[in-house]
């Protein structure tokens, strides 16, 4: 099942609702790529609040996809990583090393509305 | 406070009819040995009282039993149950109640405070009275006497150690519920501005606690919807690479979930300890003290304090 991908002014916004396969990832991947380029947005915000469990695989996606991003002129926020996800995460030695979280999507709109602003 | 009066825990101290075999294999206890306790019941039985005076005259003359001497309901009902042991000692039948006698003495003593090293001093006495009973009733044929004193010896063993076990038993069950009280002290996580967490962190730290604590820290941040956390570990006197992993990984896990942690209050024998065991702790922010972490907390918040007017000084003079 592949990932929606919203536009909300100058953010795209992917909401991950369920368990992904790795295919899926990827091409969330190349689908966030390509529209970073159609839409000229200038943050992307992935919401991950409805996993219960995040593997290595979708963690390297992940930053494959903040790296993407970056190259690319914009900023990636991760947001609604759940706490048991969090502790399961950390001590897989995943940190998300570089790349911005935040608590939910609300925050992650605030957080890149003062970066974009930040950039003038 | 302890239940003092809890139900025996006979599965605990393994009281099944097995066990209460192997326990006399233990000791060696054989069916002759039953036999010649049995036969000299007669003679003893009767001054059982003179026995069990001679055990506590020894214990009244020691120091660390005041606990047991100076309550005299204790005392009464210890006397009681051993008189009712060396009764049930003669009789020679050491089945489930005989072993569930013993246990309520061990109770007894365990809560009168008794030491094993002092119970077995004072059993020792014991076993010395009914020694010299012995060979006096036997002075014509010590060898036989010799006999009958080491099968009284074999129970005696036997109720040492059942009496034993349940002393340590005891023990053991109060330190569970100390560490039990200990845990429920748990880490309380304060609300002390929107979006601010303060987490005092006072006491040892070991794995079970950490965990409870980044459990309870990431519920408390996805709940206040907090940004910044204040870790203050003032109250930390030791820190070992372990409890430091657990630092780095609770910061790390919240910095998963959006929010900022703040150290504060590291010590300066636990900052040395830290270095000197070469732990990486430039991923975390580090502040003096919870002032220190607070103000800075606030500033990142973009909370600015001022006096309310300039005639009112922030804090009045002595």
């Amino acid at each position: 099942m592949p990932v929606p991908i919203l536009k909300q002014g100058d953010v795209l916004i992917a909401s991950i609702q369920s368990g992904l396969s790795d295919h899926d990832l990827m091409e969330l991947r190349d689908n966030i790529a390509e529209k970073l380029g159609s839409f000229k947005s200038l943050g992307v915000i992935v919401d991950v609040s409805m996993l219960d469990v995040m593997d290595s695989f979708a963690t390297r996606m992940l930053c494959t996809i903040a790296e993407t991003t970056r190259l690319r002129g914009a900023e990636t926020v991760i947001v609604g990583i759940q706490p048991e996800v969090a502790v399961a995460m950390v001590q897989l030695g995943l940190t998300l090393n570089g790349i911005p979280t935040a608590l939910d999507l609300e925050e992650g709109l605030q957080f890149l509305k003062a970066s974009i602003r930040g950039r003038g | 406070m302890l239940d003092a009066s809890f139900p025996l825990d006979l599965e605990r101290l393994q009281l099944s009819p097995h066990d209460i075999e192997r326990r006399k294999a233990f000791v060696g206890l054989q069916p002759e040995d039953v036999a010649r306790i049995r036969s000299i019941q007669d003679i003893f039985l009767p001054n059982a009282d003179r026995y069990v005076a001679a055990f506590f005259d020894h214990l009244a003359g020691i120091a660390e039993t005041a606990k047991l001497s100076g309550s005299h309901s204790v005392l009464e009902e210890a006397k009681c149950l051993e008189h009712e042991h060396l009764v049930a000692m003669m009789q020679g039948d050491y089945g489930k109640d005989y072993m569930e006698q013993r246990v309520r003495l061990g109770m007894l003593y365990s809560r009168a405070g008794l030491d094993v090293s002092v119970l077995l001093g004072g059993f020792h006495v014991l076993m010395r009275v009914l020694g010299m009973e012995v060979m006096k009733h036997f002075a014509e044929d010590p060898t036989k006497g010799f006999d009958v004193f080491m099968s009284l010896k074999k129970i005696g063993f036997l109720d040492i150690g059942l009496i034993v076990d349940v002393l340590i038993a005891e023990r053991e069950r109060v330190i569970s519920v100390q560490q039990e009280a200990i845990r429920e002290l748990s880490t309380p996580v304060l609300q002390v501005r929107d979006r601010l967490l303060v987490l005092p962190i006072i006491g040892v730290i070991d794995s079970m606690r950490a965990k409870q604590l980044t459990d309870d820290l990431l519920l408390a941040i996805r709940t206040n919807r907090a940004r910044i956390v204040v870790m203050d570990v003032t109250g930390v006197a030791a820190v070992d690479s372990k409890v430091a992993n657990h630092l780095i990984q609770t910061v790390a896990a919240a910095r998963l979930m959006g929010a900022t942690v703040i150290v504060t209050g590291l010590s300066a024998e636990v900052a040395q300890a830290l270095v000197g065991l070469g732990v990486d702790l430039s991923s975390i922010r580090t502040l003096n003290d919870l002032q220190g972490g607070l103000e800075e907390a606030e500033r990142q918040l973009g909370y600015k304090i001022v006096p309310i007017d300039d005639s009112t000084p922030a804090i009045e003079p002595a």
